[in-house]
């Protein structure tokens, strides 16, 4: 059995809004697991359900086997990092990390030793004696991340952490987390609404959308193989095809074909930009004329306007001279093993 | 696991209501139904009709409109002079202008009227000095007197309020407009004072409300011209056929009056707040030549004249004096007069407010949490009801609290109870809202983090949330202290010989004409006050807003 199950997970909030229905999945010992969706999809109602601030109103948890819904939160010994770092204002750095070692009546001289160690972990420590208000947000959550840790907990709780962070901040402290979490190898259950931090730092990842999961799996299956349209949609970017008689001369050509399929979409990075006349050599082509060119460094996004939609196709590195002017004629590639299909209820069609 | 804090609250919220329906319900409704009886005890309207037809009140209805209008222009005048000119231009001792402006506000009650009285009196220095140089002056009595006491007594609301409100009009705005070519008096008519308008109405009315309910300063200034508090304590107090009934009528009506502009004035404090982001904060402008030499005079002038009661009464607790009267020099007799015959007084001020003020720190810290946290359909009407304590003028308290404890199952009148009670009762209010408030401020998920961290949630509370708001209820208390050692016209209709207060005697002490033993009272109050405020102050930092 897994270390922490949940089960058939449903919360009630007023008459008739649910924020999670139906939710079941299990998390393995020593697991990074990312809960990922856009806000209010009850990702952050499924953690706090699990840290038992708010109860389901009906399923099951269990960790390790035992229920843990009759656990008082204070008794459930899952540590927690909060988005708003939590750090208590009126305790130094050391007090706040040795906060949790009181109630477990660690013996003086070993708190001090955890907690060096853990401050060491989180490279705070020559900040010890400082109180936390003058602190900066990346050394709060430090704080935070080294309070939950250094308790030792069953489970490992980080609700959003990093989003009240800068961007070149929040990828340094989640390269940080997740190294010291396969250090330390507590399982741990992520909240983020960032996809690209969720497909950084995750073993598995649950995309979550209205109360619902929609698929579960490791990054490389999230992104390389959605199994709805939202999560399509929500990982990554995607162009949708307009449908028509452009859409199905493509569709032909490739030899694609899905009975139903009321979608197809594209990666913009799977696309790739030939001269006005290209056969495509094995792929499909659409003819169009570029309507906007954004360089952004490592990577451009040309925005192509064709009979089957308009179209945004991503080219890496560009050089200096390949800039692409607005109006002018191109044709954009499509490989056969590019296009994916949805049904008409969003769940992925096909291969 | 949360049946024992359930059960914890649930006795909590029943004791509050207890509390309020005895110290507050069943005083109002006394008052209310004393009102609707006459003096053998059947059910009347007469009392009202009465009131509707007799010169006397609909004089006293007007006049309490025009003090109460007049303090408000005049307030609004003064403190917004002040304010612009103390937060826009450079004016040196911002700081002693600002503590100009606390003296004023934590001052004794009606010293000030006395202090005009020395002044500008019949008698006044002032005036006796202008008539030897041939200029005579009209003696400061009456209805004019009052407003410019008032004015000066209330203009701090506005001043702190404005200047608050100012400082926090983000420049960029004001930059903007002149971006987009509007003239700096344009800029000032048409974006800084769209943005301070609520404060300037909102403190404004604060001054109302405070005008309407003061009593002393009528009393002693006003000469014939009665308001509603005072021709309320008239009729209570008359020696020979006093009328109680028509004193509750007129306390009903004053109750009223209050209530519409308190409701008013938290409606103004609401809404169109903006909160600008501080990045860019207004600067001040150095002014040159006659200009700057305007401005300082303005403040020093407004400053000076708001604090001049103070330093009158200072002064002239050190006079030398012979009984009542005043002679060449200096001595600390009056002192001396209260370490031998007035010890009591202060000792019964000095008693009386430090168990009002324990007793608002802790229920209204554990009412407080309870309104904060455990919100339902009760703690919201919990804090509606703590409103009513907001429009209760004092004087209107003490006849409630007369009314309800005369007679009946509880007798309180002629105790020290019946003080402390109806200081703790006017007061609470604040401290259950600040509580709340400060409360409101902590991220919940702090103690979420205690508890996550193994504490129980009580633990949790004790060890994270309490030291975090134990800093502000200190400060807290320390202002409740001030209001409640200050605190005259509830008293005044509470007190017997044996529970006399500080204020009363001096009350008493100027209606006797004795005012250096009043001045050295009142030194010894403001003394008492500017400590309050100055512990207050270490804990909370320096906000003068707090004294609002």
């Amino acid at each position: 059995m897994s270390y922490l199950v949940v089960t058939d997970a449903a919360k009630q909030f007023g008459p008739s809004f649910m924020a999670l229905n139906g939710v079941s999945l299990s998390v393995e010992r020593g697991e990074f697991f990312t809960l990922l969706g856009p806000s209010g999809c009850g990702k952050t109602t499924l953690l706090r359900a699990i840290a038992g601030f708010n109860d389901l109103t009906s399923g099951e948890i269990t960790l390790d086997g035992s229920n843990l819904r009759v656990v008082p939160p204070h008794q459930r010994d899952i540590g927690m990092v909060f988005q708003d770092y939590a750090v208590f204002p009126h305790l130094s750095v050391f007090d706040n990390v040795a906060f949790g070692l009181k109630p477990r009546k660690v013996p003086a001289a070993q708190i001090k030793t955890r907690v060096t160690q853990a401050l060491e972990a989180v490279r705070l420590g020559a900040m010890a004696e400082r109180l936390p208000a003058a602190m900066s947000g990346g050394q709060q959550q430090r704080i935070g991340l080294a309070r939950a840790m250094v308790i030792n907990p069953r489970l490992l709780l980080m609700d959003e952490p990093l989003s009240n962070l800068d961007a070149k901040l929040r990828i340094e402290l989640r390269e940080e987390i997740r190294d010291i979490q396969k250090q330390v190898d507590i399982a741990t259950i992520y909240v983020t609404h960032d996809q690209e931090e969720a497909l950084a730092i995750s073993d598995r990842i649950c995309v979550m959308n209205s109360g619902k999961i929609e698929q579960i799996g490791t990054p490389q299956e999230i992104y390389g193989n959605p199994q709805t349209r939202f999560v399509a949609e929500f990982v990554g970017t995607l162009n949708i095809f307009q449908p028509g008689a452009a859409l199905d001369a493509m569709l032909g050509k490739l030899g694609l074909a899905h009975a139903g399929a009321a979608t197809w979409a594209v990666r913009p990075e799977h696309l790739d930009l030939a001269g006005p006349d290209s056969d495509g050599n094995g792929s499909a082509t659409l003819p169009g004329t570029v309507s906007k060119y954004t360089y952004l460094g490592r990577e451009a996004h040309v925005q192509v306007e064709t009979p089957a939609g308009r179209l945004v196709v991503q080219l890496p590195n560009p050089g200096m001279a390949a800039t692409r002017e607005a109006g002018e004629a191109v044709s954009v590639l499509v490989p056969r093993t590019a296009p994916m299909s949805f049904s008409a209820n969003g769940a992925r069609m096909g291969g | 696991m949360a049946m024992p804090r359930f059960n914890f609250w649930t006795v909590v919220m029943i004791l509050t209501w207890v509390l309020l329906f005895v110290l507050l319900f069943i005083p109002v409704g006394s008052v209310l139904i004393s009102s609707l009886y006459d003096q053998s005890g059947n059910f009347t309207f007469a009392n009202y009709l009465k009131f509707l037809g007799e010169p006397r009140f609909r004089q006293a209805f007007l006049n309490t409109l025009v003090v109460g209008f007049g303090g408000l222009f005049g307030a609004l005048l003064l403190g917004s002079i002040m304010a612009f000119c103390v937060s826009r231009f450079a004016i040196r001792g911002g700081r002693f202008v600002s503590l100009l402006a606390i003296l004023a506000l934590v001052s004794p009650p009606f010293i000030g009227a006395y202090s005009w009285i020395v002044l500008f009196g019949a008698g006044g220095v002032v005036r006796g000095f202008l008539r030897d140089l041939g200029i005579s002056m009209p003696p400061i009595y009456g209805v004019g007197g009052i407003l410019i006491v008032f004015s000066l007594k209330f203009y701090p609301y506005v001043y702190l309020m404005v200047s608050g409100a100012l400082s926090n009009v983000n420049r960029s705005l004001e930059e903007a407009a002149e971006g987009l070519g509007l003239t700096p008096l344009q800029r000032t008519f048409r974006i800084s004072f769209p943005m301070v308008f609520p404060a300037l109405t909102a403190s404004g009315l604060l001054a109302l409300i405070h005008a309407i309910a003061d009593f002393g300063t009528p009393r002693l200034l006003g000469r014939g011209y009665n308001v509603l508090a005072t021709e309320a304590f008239t009729l209570y107090s008359a020696e020979v056929g006093s009328n109680m009934s028509m004193a509750t009528t007129i306390s009903v009506v004053l109750i009223v009056v209050s209530m519409v502009f308190v409701l008013l004035q938290r409606y103004m404090s609401r809404r169109n707040v903006y909160h600008g982001n501080m990045i860019n904060k207004p600067a001040r402008i150095q002014l040159k030549g006659w200009r700057n030499v305007l401005a300082h005079f303005a403040v020093y002038f407004i400053g000076l004249c708001g604090a001049l009661p103070v330093i009158i009464s200072v002064i002239y607790s050190f006079r030398k004096t012979s009984g009542p009267v005043f002679q060449q020099g200096f001595a600390l007799q009056s002192y001396e007069r209260i370490l031998f015959n007035l010890g009591d007084v202060v000792r019964n001020s000095l008693t009386f407010s430090f168990v009002a003020v324990a007793l608002i720190v802790m229920i209204g810290t554990v009412v407080g949490v309870l309104v904060a946290r455990r919100t339902n359909l009760n703690t919201a009407l919990l804090d509606g009801a703590f409103m009513v304590p907001y429009v209760m003028p004092g004087i209107v308290i003490g006849i409630a609290f007369i009314a309800a404890f005369n007679t009946g199952p509880i007798v309180l009148t002629g105790t020290a109870a019946i003080i402390i009670l109806s200081i703790f009762i006017r007061r609470l209010p604040y401290t259950v809202r600040t509580t709340a408030s400060s409360l409101r401020q902590i991220s919940p998920s702090m103690e979420e983090a205690a508890i996550s961290l193994g504490y129980s949630p009580f633990q949790a509370f004790l060890r994270i949330t309490v030291p975090l708001i134990v800093p502000g209820i200190i400060a807290g208390g320390m202002l409740s202290f001030v209001t409640a050692i200050n605190e005259l016209s509830s008293s005044l209709v509470l007190y017997v010989g044996s529970t006399m207060t500080m204020p009363v005697r001096i009350y008493l002490l100027i209606l006797d004409g004795d005012f250096g033993v009043a001045a050295a009272l009142s030194t010894i109050l403001l003394l008492l006050s500017g400590c309050a405020v100055y512990i207050a102050f270490r804990f909370m930092g320096r906000n003068e807003q707090a004294l609002l």
